[in-house]
């Protein structure tokens, strides 16, 4: 067993992980960097890990489409690591890129490893989208979420592909809609930019139905630390920490 | 399954939306629907059914096994690699394959077929050449044609001989030419004199390594003319620094940060190819800088970057574009999607996005800043020793950039943009992002005993530089090509992006390979390191180069270069002052939304600004995250309160009016951003990137009166130039007409401070607070300034009311200000004078002010709103505020709460508008240059 406690996965491309084992230090988790490749190739396993983060960047240069090639190695070459890891209801996080992994995967919305459920389109601007967003969060039920419902969080987007699209046909594959963009006074927008892709009911992260696993576009490891513009990112890193330690 | 293709369409597919709208807007108003098929072309035996996961997403797109394109419809102009070039998405498609059990799949191919409603095919052909592909390396697939293979095919010339033992002065020239060697008579003869020395012709491979070592982006063949490489040099080394680290010797120069860390600069233009081709110029002038820091001592690590491209007016009409030359329109737009394209996925933040225009601009500026971070044991690097492994890691090698040392070096012309298209290379983001990824691994565990990029000159360049005192030998034929058709010198010279030569010591090669094997990164040993301090390669049993090192080195004849005083024919700026609320309206308009003032974030928020999560402060702030900070602020080390801050200056038009002045002018303004915001002026450095016409006299004549004013005034401040480049090349002729870019000189400050939270933020902070310009103020000087260019005058005088002593006494002023933190906001004045400061802090406050002209002369207070009084400040101070000693303090006005602007004197109202209408007439500039 290793002794961190958060497998931050990346892969080539992968441009994030640093930031993001950052904020998990700050929030006073531990993490581990943990190269798909060597999961791959067997020298890492995630079950040595009781949380996993995949974060933002642009895997495999986001050949084929963003997360494709990432989320096809998660979900047909660890398929056995990944339904255990699900199935023990292990606390799982996807930022941006790592978002696009887990809608790939077929691991969100509906955790259907191999069967996708969801996708994330290009930006309805049609370029990439750097802003620095609100986001209000539900009372949708989740740890990642626990305690911020009515919320306002402030933190940076940087995405190009970020406007989710749900299958109609799989039920109950939106999952829960836990952070939407929201303008000052708090309201979910479809005004851009506050709602910087064109996101349906301003959706920006969602969760499965476990309330385990979150995938949400924006950043909130750019926005954990004391440097940062805003620090409310950080509290979704501290949810976790304190689930770890209190589980 | 032999060869099958599966095509795709997307159900809602913005690319296609919006090529539709860009050749619409460049045009092509006849064309009304644009559609795009992606085919992908699979060559062996695997089951399909199983890879269409990989391929296609059905939630999105659609697939079939013929084209769903219906012929009727309009021309499809389909565009593939050409047969010799591998696709960048072939390996991932593999490995995805692989991924699902389907190792039966052994070559993949893309293309994508694009269909013009509309159109004639001819119209078609035409949009798809200009546009759509790069014919170095793609090109369009005819209708019916079949593969017969998938994998690369292609046959490379031989090796060639060639003597110029009997060829006369004019024969020489003309040889240079064309072969695109660029090479000066004068160089031609020496290596005319060297064939007879060594008794034999040189290959084509050692004359192609000769030409492109000793041209002038190379070898700087112009500033060493003049002797300004070490004049520049000279002041930094007397200076004696203690932060300093490592000047202009290597990738870039470095200075001591905290706690063990070094801190980098890099600034380097790509103006050649950008002008071509701007998305691949642009894209790989990111790719190129950042390399830079990537080979910086024993590999440092970007975590910052610009971007400034000056061109002619995006706005010119067709008709008054040098033939030749491509829209500005088109280069500014294509730029910002390569920026996009390639330093998001690199994951590296922008500092700086900055655009400018000027009429000298027809061959466009096309600068970038690379800023990096290294621990201080390793920003040195080690000499290669014999014996050492010379391992290429990164992309393969390719027919792109060939030449591009050579044409860049040269000026242009309007034939330029067919000769030299091969010249520009093509980026690909993900390969370099690899081996960043990979590097620092490799240099914490012993690996690297030096590392370069491989630029301009290619493998040539880059072994030759390692080796020049050890000698190197190269094995070509294990040079890994995506190019199949590559003979001996097109692999020495080519310019493909995304390599990296690094020396290994040889026992540390095995672990050097497997790091790279994890990293997924591509390495291959090409060569070694010798003691004959000679050059060798050798290909296909042939010895293709075989040189002496001090030949290649020390032989470059440098041709004297006469300077001779220009004659400027410069005019006093005449501009009516404003006599009415109308006539000040106009001027405050012409201002807000001049291309140097209006808001540029429009492009700037296509780049990611805080990737890393080392932004404290990015290129736009205040409350509603869109003022333009004009400073970048990063806490490189995650967790610690310190900060790498940097500023940049450039201007085209004090260049025209006055080189030597406009040189000054910019390291003040550099300095004076990053001083007001709260860094030392005393832990600083900078970096010079000169851009200038291809020399004559009087071209040479400014290049030297601008490196002694900088030489002298950095020596006088004591804040030394630590990086820097030189281009020499700006002029474009075409149709009997040279256009010369105005002298440019960009300077970039890389400074450190303690603690990012004490830093001066520009916007409002309280309603009731004062404003005053701290500093000399001059209302007639207006030469050079935004308002005088509004309208369409330079004027003959610049404002320089300070020297060396007086600036430093008004950074002192602030240092000791802010110590006791005696004011609330600030900035530097630069473009758009006190004005465009008191719109942006309110802008970025949601507060209002009232500017109160009572103090200033009659008869220029606009002079006063808008002149450009480098070196002063603009500052927010409590409305009680005084301050002691001989610094000439003017009253602005007072911040309030309505977002209005209001100028009055005398007690009557001048003018007065909104903060939001205010904005709306700053917005427009840039929404209409990328519409």
């Amino acid at each position: 067993m290793s002794r961190a406690e958060v497998a931050i996965l990346y892969a080539p491309g992968t441009n994030c992980h640093e930031e993001t084992a950052a904020a998990i230090e700050r929030a006073g988790g531990t993490s581990e960097l943990v190269l798909l490749r060597d999961l791959l190739d067997g020298r890492a396993k995630l079950g040595d890990y009781r949380a996993a983060a995949i974060p933002g960047g642009f895997a495999y240069g986001d050949h084929l489409g963003a997360g494709r090639i990432f989320g096809t190695m998660l979900a047909a070459c660890l398929r056995d690591q990944l339904m255990e890891f699900l199935d023990a209801r292990k606390p799982l996080l996807g930022v941006c890129n790592g978002f696009q992994v887990l809608a790939d995967a077929g691991i969100l919305s509906a955790r259907s490893p191999g069967k996708r459920s969801m996708a994330l389109l290009e930006n309805q601007s049609g370029h990439f989208e750097d802003r620095k967003i609100r986001l209000v969060v539900s009372d949708d039920k989740s740890m990642w979420t626990e305690g911020l419902g009515g919320q306002v969080l402030e933190m940076p987007v940087g995405h190009g592909e970020g406007r989710p699209l749900f299958c109609e046909t799989a039920p109950g594959s939106t999952g829960s809609p836990v952070l939407r963009y929201c303008d000052a006074q708090g309201r979910a927008t479809n005004q851009y930019p506050e709602n910087p892709n064109g996101a349906p009911n301003g959706v920006a992260g969602i969760t499965d139905e476990t309330g385990m696993i979150l995938g949400l576009m924006p950043h909130p490891e750019r926005a954990s630390l004391p440097a940062h513009y805003s620090q409310d990112g950080l509290k979704l890193f501290m949810n976790l920490v304190r689930w770890l330690r209190g589980s | 399954m032999a060869i099958q293709g599966v095509y795709t369409l997307f159900k809602d597919d913005p690319e296609a939306r919006n090529l539709l709208a860009f050749f619409r807007r460049h045009g092509h108003s006849q064309l009304n629907n644009l559609t795009i098929e992606r085919v992908f072309w699979l060559e062996g035996d695997a089951d399909l059914s199983k890879l269409m996961t990989l391929l296609v997403n059905p939630l999105y797109q659609v697939h079939s096994m013929d084209s769903q394109l219906d012929e009727g419809s309009g021309p499809i102009v389909e565009i593939a690699y050409r047969p010799a070039v591998t696709d960048p998405e072939t390996p991932s498609i593999l490995a995805g394959a692989r991924a699902l059990g389907e190792d039966g799949l052994e070559f993949a191919r893309l293309s994508k077929r694009y269909q013009f409603a509309g159109l004639e095919a001819e119209e078609a052909q035409r949009i798809a050449a200009r546009f759509l592909y790069n014919k170095v390396v793609e090109r369009v697939r005819e209708p019916g044609e079949t593969f017969t293979t998938l994998r690369p095919t292609g046959h490379p010339d031989p090796v060639t001989t060639i003597s110029l033992r009997s060829l006369n002065d004019d024969e020489l020239a003309h040889l240079s030419r064309e072969r695109s060697w660029y090479a000066p008579l004068s160089q031609m003869k020496v290596i005319q004199a060297h064939e007879g020395s060594i008794g034999r012709p040189h290959t084509d491979a050692e004359i192609e390594i000769i030409a492109q070592t000793w041209s002038d982006h190379c070898y700087h063949t112009t500033w060493k003319g003049l002797g300004l490489l070490k004049q520049l040099a000279g002041a930094t080394e007397r200076i004696r620094h203690p932060l300093v680290v490592s000047v202009f010797k290597d990738n870039a120069g470095g200075m001591e940060f905290y706690e063990g860390w070094v801190v980098t600069i890099k600034g380097e233009t790509h103006n050649f190819p950008s002008s071509i081709a701007p998305f691949g110029g642009v894209a790989t002038k990111h790719g190129g800088v950042i390399r830079d820091t990537l080979g910086f001592g024993k590999g440092g690590y970007p975590i910052g970057g610009t971007t400034i491209m000056g061109t002619l007016d995006p706005r010119l009409p067709d008709s008054e574009v040098p033939a030749g030359a491509l829209h500005p329109q088109l280069i500014v737009t294509e730029s910002i999607r390569a920026t996009a394209y390639y330093t998001n996925p690199m994951g590296i933040p922008m500092m700086h996005p900055i655009y400018r225009c000027h009429p000298g601009y027809a061959k466009c500026l096309a600068l970038g800043h690379s800023i990096g971070l290294i621990p201080r044991q390793y920003a040195l690097k080690d000499e290669p020793q014999p014996g050492d492994v010379a391992l290429l890691i990164g992309g393969e090698t390719g027919r792109d950039g060939i030449h591009g040392a050579t044409a860049s070096s040269t000026g242009m012309t309007g034939e330029t943009l067919e000769k030299e298209s091969a010249a520009v290379q093509i980026g690909h983001p993900i390969t370099e992002r690899r081996f960043t990824t990979a590097i620092p691994v490799l240099r914490d565990l012993g690996c690297i005993r030096t590392i370069t990029d491989l630029g301009a000159g290619g493998i040539s360049c880059a072994a030759g530089e390692m080796g020049a005192e050890t000698g190197v030998t190269l094995d070509l034929d294990a040079v890994p090509l995506k190019d199949k058709s590559l003979t001996a010198w097109e692999i020495l010279l080519s310019e493909s992006q995304e390599r990296m030569l690094i020396a290994v010591p040889p026992e540390k090669l095995s672990v050097a390979q497997g790091i790279l094997d994890r990293f997924e990164v591509v390495g291959t040993v090409i060569g070694r390191f010798t003691a004959h301090r000679r050059l060798e390669a050798s290909w296909r049993g042939q010895k293709v180069v075989d040189m002496e090192m001090s030949f290649l080195w020390d032989s470059c004849p440098i041709d004297p270069i006469t300077a001779a005083e220009p004659k400027r024919k410069l005019k006093p700026v005449e501009i009516p002052a404003p006599r009415s609320a109308s006539e000040w309206l106009d001027a405050i308009r012409s201002v807000l939304r001049h291309y140097s003032c209006a808001d540029q974030s429009p492009a700037g928020t296509r780049f990611d600004t805080t990737v890393q999560g080392r932004t404290a402060l990015g290129p736009y702030g205040g409350r509603n995250h869109r003022m333009p900070t004009n400073i970048s602020v990063s806490a490189p080390l995650h967790g610690k309160p310190y900060g790498v801050m940097t500023t940049v200056a450039l201007n085209p038009f004090y260049g025209e009016v006055d080189p030597a002045l406009m040189a000054r002018l910019m390291i003040i303004e550099a300095i004076t951003k990053a001083v007001v915001a709260g860094a030392d002026y005393r832990e600083m450095v900078l970096c010079d990137n000169f851009y200038t016409p291809r020399v004559q006299p009087d071209v040479a004549w400014d290049l030297k009166a601008m490196v002694a004013e900088i030489a002298d005034f950095s020596e006088k401040l004591g804040v030394p130039f630590i990086s820097g480049k030189d281009s020499s090349s700006g002029t474009f002729e075409s149709a009997g007409r040279r256009i010369d870019v105005p002298p440019t000189l960009a300077v970039a400050t890389l400074g450190r401070v303690p603690d990012v939270k004490k830093i001066v933020t520009k916007e409002f902070k309280r309603a009731g607070n004062k404003l005053v310009l701290l500093g000399f103020h001059d209302a007639t000087a207006l030469g050079g300034s935004v308002y005088a260019d509004c309208y369409g005058q330079r004027g003959e005088r610049l404002f320089s009311k300070y020297d060396a002593a007086s600036i430093r006494r008004v950074w002192d002023t602030l240092i000791a200000l802010r110590k006791q933190e005696q004011y609330a906001s600030g900035s530097a004045i630069a473009e758009g004078g006190i004005f465009l400061r008191v719109f942006e802090a309110a802008f970025g406050s949601g507060l209002g002010a009232r500017i109160d002209l009572s103090s200033i002369a009659p008869a220029r207070k606009d002079g006063f709103l808008f002149g450009e009084f480098t070196g002063s400040v603009f500052l927010e101070v409590a409305p009680d505020w005084k301050i002691e000693g001989d610094l000439p303090v003017t009253p602005v006005g007072e911040i309030t709460e309505d977002a209005h602007l209001m100028l009055e004197t005398d007690g009557k109202t001048l003018w007065r508008d909104t903060i939001s209408n205010l904005t709306e007439i700053w917005s427009q500039t840039f929404r209409e240059v990328l519409e």
